[in-house]
């Protein structure tokens, strides 16, 4: 019997292959006779296309073909799954038509023998633009006075959208004061290590098109692409190799995806796109994007009665799968995790001369836990308290879960006390505060944030999802008593290869290295959703228990029926009879026909305990199974939650300021997050540690930045800060765990929880040390230099503060 | 983007607005310009190779005079186009007289597109500065009273 | 990311690059780590027809010092010039610029040639040249030509090296034995560039600055030597107030860049501020 691993920080099984060079991304897999594609781009924000001349382009050596959008009308649009009232939809095709939206905008594709002559054609096509006025601040954008992007809607407001319960006037009049805010949170590129790529080969005979690209989602990739190209769904084989990240980037279809499949269709040949960083800047989705205003109402004792958020959200062109769907996310989570009576969200969804946006880690709920946050610390500041304070008043108990919010969520479980007041433990948060008060006086600038969130994971029960929110999976004992797993859900970096792994060794009693995860194959792996919104265990890994316990119903009446009892346990990785405890039974041995030449051996039934091992070569063998039952030892199960979790808690940021330069540095970072039952504290703890910097980054260096004619100028990683690990603070982490009633596993999911929990806290942190200046909010990403002049000009105030 | 400043030349007024109108001179003084044809009344085609250092592309462009004023004030509006992106450039010139010398005073706005200006970012606003200091340096070498008009330029 | 097809020529030896460039002119660009020329060409930004690569040079990678002079081959990657104990014994201050200087990849492969040559205007090196009074040692058909550090740097990514010309090496003056040098840099979040690089060389006696040479990065178009900051503390012990009005200075007479992450003004802030902050360094190191 393997050693129990639920609950301990084995190392990745992922590992080795990734860090020796060895693993297989689509640009490392090399077919004979392959194609190369290159896009020639939009470099205005918004243009007529009065024509294109590719004839320079067609004659070059090696090119084979180069299309336009007029020559790939017969695809399909981009999808969008995201459906909302009276939303307006743009066609989306895969290159640009008459016009061209945004800067990094396809309009053709050259495909050739090399990369360089594919490269070297788009050089030679030309494009004469009419050049159009632009609209590019979501919030002037939705003026009616402002160019109209898309102009059969004679508006670039895409939709608009009020949701949330109870009396906001009302709340908002009962409040003794209500403080308001103007916020913005800016566009962010999610920058995956590995840019997107797609692979695309065409059998004619067979009329198979197989289809390799980095996605988060392979399944509804395969059916949207199929729907597109206008293929049936079963002859394409999508297959996601190794890829490199995504963060919610590649939650998604991409007119790349379906171009290279049509062309690989076209010419009967293998075709390969590989994204450069700068297409991936100007052309992979960005998250965020909200210009919003805060309002919330409270009692003197600070006691929240309501809140408000109007937003306008930065939609960008066209839509992405999820595009006008993500600030309804932010919505759903503005109670954070509070008690507000009465919330209401309003949203414009604006048309803008840029890039999609759509899902980048937490996709909606990080934005929403920034403003409830904002607004808390600018309660605590009206109301002179201390924002632990404030916080704590208004939170749930304990015992008030399920938790209903006037969102419209039944939060599953929580202890919002237990993992802050463990924080302030760590952090000494009564003794920072003591420093700060010492170090305001020497004239040093010092500052606490504390944040304590709530977010919204395992997306979801279907009934609130776009395309399904269940998740699928088999497992199967093989003849040798390897197991194999089927997931759906398609890991790319989170390790779940490793944290299923230990969870069907330890249901089946074999190791983790017996066990083998697949995943990322629509020829092999059944119908799944994918990997996204903290789902993979929370769903994608119940659907692998569930599976599991279907399996062992089986392996229990084969073991009962060799053991010849009526009913077999499986105890330590043993089935025996039942009732008499582990392996002490003596099973009557069953009468065994003669073995037919070259039949395998046959395990030793006479024993007193089975192994899974010998279950499966039983199932494989088959000679001696109960009546009517099939052979084989494999389930597959697909599990639908009833409900999301709701993991939560405390991040406490501690900031040093150089006064001469407004440099932030980080003194201490302290979180601790229950994201509940933890199969593998290693995997949480990364995942922690990846959001943080992803938070670290949205605070205080990363925004993408148009310029106001709509160029990218954030076009490289040399203008886009992307955190390294020198901008890190040492992390103090730990964590609670507060278990989920809504999956047996009581997981919750973390892949979000740092960059929901941790922006919120760094920004309170700086805000708080710039206190005695007199400011109360700043936008983020907080550079030095707005430090500086906030320095500069605000007023010294030698008795305010936070506390 | 925002380029703006004051330059003082040694010439009179009159001489400097003359070289600012004139074509063959205009094409010594813009930065990188190969050739400039004759379009229409104060248009013109021109090739442009531009860059600093060796990060150099080349442009077709057109050059155009505008608000014309003799001898205190116009407008040099160039709109370039080639591999690496656009650029588009206007300028305000505003010249009067400082004692002996000419005092020219600038605003332009300078636009880029395409790849110069998604890559470019950290050296753009130094490389409009430079430009136009090179521009106002061979208008000086052109019409300084001391200098000869046929200057070579670099 | 794919750059237009060039030739590629690997030099056997100085001789064989100079000629070869002789005959390629304008067409060629030498190789010399590649760290900021490949990445322009990747982006079509540069676009040579022949690249000649002097990396098998063996013979223009050294640190030496003899006659006075530390002599620096051209193609001496970063990280020896960091890990180097005699630079680190006679001038730390080439050393610590080059523990600053981009990242563990960039100073593994990247030259102080390759550096001083493109002249970026926000790379590290030419700071501490200039901080230096360097000369640098320019080889053509011609024959060696010395060049003096605030020479070499013409205005942004240009220098004073003519066509046909290479870098060959960077001479210093053997300093004294307890070298009064620091730099300190504020690295650009993304680019790791000098937002602000300060290189300070200082020589102090009887508790008073003797002389100070200071080069500064990233502020203007070119690396520049902040010679009113110099004056100012000349022959004055190096107080608060001293310091404070010296550097005021640091960004005079400069046109001062100004991008996404800094404008002019708050550039000019962080050189006065990092400048005296380098030269409190520098003075402790001479205690």
């Amino acid at each position: 019997m393997a050693e129990k691993t639920v609950g301990k920080p084995i190392k990745r099984t992922e590992d080795p292959r990734l860090i020796q060079g060895l693993a297989h991304y689509v640009d490392d897999i090399r077919l004979p006779d392959t194609l190369h594609a290159a896009f020639l781009r939009s470099i205005y924000a918004h243009a007529r296309i009065k024509s294109i001349d590719t004839t320079a382009a067609q004659k070059l050596p090696g090119v084979v073909a180069v299309y336009t959008g007029k020559d790939t009308q017969k695809i399909g649009p981009v999808p969008c799954a995201a459906a909302l009232p009276d939303l307006k939809v743009p066609d989306h095709r895969p290159l640009a038509g008459n016009k061209v939206y945004f800067v990094g905008h396809p309009v053709a594709v050259v495909v050739a023998e090399t990369k360089s002559a594919a490269r070297d054609a788009v050089d030679l096509i030309e494009v004469d633009y009419e050049e159009l006025p632009v609209a590019l601040d979501e919030e002037k954008a939705a003026d009616a006075k402002s160019p109209v992007i898309h102009e059969q809607f004679g508006t670039n407001v895409a939709y608009k959208l009020t949701a949330g319960e109870g009396d906001i006037e009302a709340a908002l009049k009962s409040a003794d004061k209500v403080v308001k805010q103007r916020i913005l949170h800016k566009r962010l590129a999610p920058i995956a290590m590995e840019p997107r790529g797609v692979l695309a080969r065409y059998f004619p005979g067979e009329q198979e098109l197989t289809l390799w690209t980095s996605t988060q989602i392979p399944h509804l990739c395969r059916t949207q692409v199929a729907i597109m190209i206008g293929m049936p769904e079963n002859k394409l084989r999508l297959i996601t190799p190794e890829v490199g990240g995504g963060f919610g980037s590649k939650l998604n279809v991409y007119a790349e995806e379906a171009l290279m499949g049509w062309i690989s269709m076209q010419l009967n040949r293998p075709v390969k796109w590989i994204e450069g960083r700068r297409e991936n800047m100007q052309a992979t989705i960005h998250g965020r994007g909200q210009t919003g205003y805060i309002e919330i109402g409270f009692k003197n004792d600070g006691t929240l009665t309501g809140l408000r958020y109007n937003v306008f959200a930065d939609m960008g062109s066209y839509f992405q799968l999820l595009t006008p769907a993500i600030p309804t996310l932010t919505g759903l989570m503005l109670s954070g995790c509070y008690k507000i009576p009465a919330i209401q969200i309003n949203v414009t969804g604006v048309f803008t001369n840029k890039m999609s946006t759509d899902a980048y880690r937490g996709a909606g709920r990080p934005e929403a836990t920034y403003v409830v946050e904002r607004a808390l610390d600018l309660v605590a500041l009206e109301l002179k308290r201390d924002p632990v304070e404030v916080r704590r008043k208004n939170f749930p108990q304990p015992n008030e879960f399920p938790f209903k919010t006037a969102t419209g969520l039944f939060y599953d479980s929580g202890n919002y006390q237990g993992a802050l007041d463990k924080a302030l433990k760590m952090a000494d948060y009564t003794k920072l505060r003591e420093e700060q008060k010492t170090a305001r006086k020497e004239g040093r600038i010092m500052g606490i944030g504390v944040s304590t969130y709530v977010e919204i994971c395992a997306l979801g029960p279907s009934s609130a999802m776009p395309a399904g929110g269940w998740e699928s999976a088999t497992v199967r004992v093989e003849p040798t008593g390897k197991v194999t797993v089927l997931t759906g859900a398609s890991p790319h970096g989170q390790g779940e290869e490793t944290s299923f792994a230990q969870i069907a060794a330890d249901e089946l009693g074999v190791g983790v290295n017996d066990v083998t995860v697949i995943h990322g194959d629509t020829a092999i792996v059944q119908y799944g959703i994918g990997t996204f919104g903290s789902r993979g265990l929370a769903v994608g890994g119940v659907a692998v228990y569930m599976a599991i316990q279907k399996l062992k119903d089986k392996a229990h009446k084969i073991a009962a029926h060799v053991l010849q009892c009526e009913k077999a346990t499986f105890v330590d990785g043993k089935f025996c009879a039942d009732g008499k405890g582990k392996g002490e039974v003596s099973a009557p041995s069953m009468p065994v026909a003669e073995a037919p030449a070259g039949a395998l051996p046959k395990p030793n039934e006479s024993g007193k305990t089975l192994t899974m091992m010998d279950i499966a070569l039983e199932a494989h063998v088959a000679k001696n199974l109960p009546a009517d039952m099939e052979p084989g030892l494999s389930a597959t199960a697909f599990y639908e939650p009833k409900n999301f979790t709701f993991p939560f808690g405390t991040h406490i940021a501690v900031v040093d300021i150089d006064p001469e330069t407004g440099e932030i540095h980080f003194q201490r970072y302290v979180a601790v997050d229950d994201c509940g039952k933890q199969i593998n504290p290693m995997l949480v703890a990364g995942q922690v540690h990846g959001g943080i910097v992803q938070s670290i980054g949205q605070a205080m260096f990363e925004e993408v930045v148009y310029d106001e004619t709509g160029q990218l100028v954030t076009g490289t990683l040399m203008d886009y800060a992307v955190p390294k690990a020198v901008m890190i603070p040492h992390l103090e982490l730990d964590s609670t765990e507060t278990p989920s009633p809504v999956n047996p596993l009581g997981a919750k999911g973390v892949g979000e929880a740092g960059t929901i929990g941790a922006t919120p806290a760094i920004v309170a942190a700086i805000v708080d040390a710039l206190a005695p200046y007199g400011v109360r909010h700043i936008d983020m990403p907080i550079k030095p230099e707005v430090v500086w002049q906030l320095i500069k000009n605000g007023p010294k105030k030698t008795s305010a503060g936070a506390a | 983007m925002k380029i703006e400043g004051t330059q003082k030349i040694a010439a009179p007024r009159d001489r400097i607005f003359a070289a600012l109108i004139d074509p063959a001179i205009l094409q010594k003084c813009i930065p990188g310009c190969e050739q400039m044809e004759k379009t229409g009344d104060n248009q013109y085609k021109a090739k442009l190779t531009a860059g600093v250092g060796p990060v150099k592309g080349a442009f077709t462009a057109t050059v155009s005079l505008q608000e014309i004023i003799a001898p205190e004030h116009y407008k040099l509006v160039v709109e370039g186009k080639g591999q690496p992106g656009f650029v588009k450039g206007s300028g305000e010139l505003n010249l009067k007289d400082a004692g002996s010398e000419t005092e020219i005073q600038y605003t332009g706005d300078v636009n880029v597109g395409g790849l110069i200006a998604s890559v470019g970012q950290r050296m753009i606003q130094a490389t409009a500065n430079m430009l136009a200091a090179r521009f106002f340096k061979s208008l000086e070498a052109e019409t300084a009273t001391n200098s000869p008009a046929s200057s070579t330029g670099t | 990311m794919i750059p237009a097809s060039f030739d590629y020529i690997a030099a056997k030896s100085l001789d064989e690059a100079i000629s070869l460039l002789a005959k390629h002119k304008d067409d060629a660009k030498v190789l010399a780590g590649g760290h900021s020329l490949l990445p322009a060409m990747k982006l079509r930004l540069m676009q040579p027809k022949v690249l000649i690569d002097l990396g098998r040079i063996r013979d223009l990678s050294y640190i030496k010092e003899d006659g006075g002079l530390i002599r620096i081959g051209a193609m001496t990657t970063h990280f020896q010039v960091e890990i180097s104990d005699l630079l680190r014994r006679s001038c730390p201050l080439l050393p610590e610029t080059a523990s600053h200087l981009g990242d563990m990849q960039v100073r593994n492969k990247g030259t102080i040639g390759g550096s001083l040559a493109h002249s970026d205007p926000a790379a590290d090196w030419p700071a501490s040249i200039l901080a230096l009074d360097a000369e640098l040692v320019a080889t053509s058909a011609k024959g060696d030509r010395v060049i003096k550090a605030t020479d070499f740097f013409v205005e942004m990514l240009t220098t004073s090296l003519q066509p046909g010309e290479i870098l060959r090496e960077i001479r210093i003056p053997s300093g004294k034995s307890k070298p009064a040098q620091a730099y300190v840099k504020v690295r650009h979040p993304a680019s790791g560039f000098a937002v602000v690089g300060v290189a300070v060389n200082l020589s102090i006696d009887g508790g008073k600055c003797q002389s100070a040479a200071i080069g500064i990065t990233g502020v203007s178009p070119k690396a520049y030597r902040a010679s009113k900051v110099e004056s100012a503390l000349k022959g004055n012990a190096l107080d608060a107030k001293t310091l404070s009005a010296a550097c005021a200075h640091a960004a005079a007479a400069v046109d001062v860049n100004s991008d996404l992450y800094a404008s002019a003004e708050y550039r000019k802030q962080l050189a006065t501020v990092y400048t005296r902050r380098a030269i409190e360094i520098a003075a402790g190191r001479a205690k």
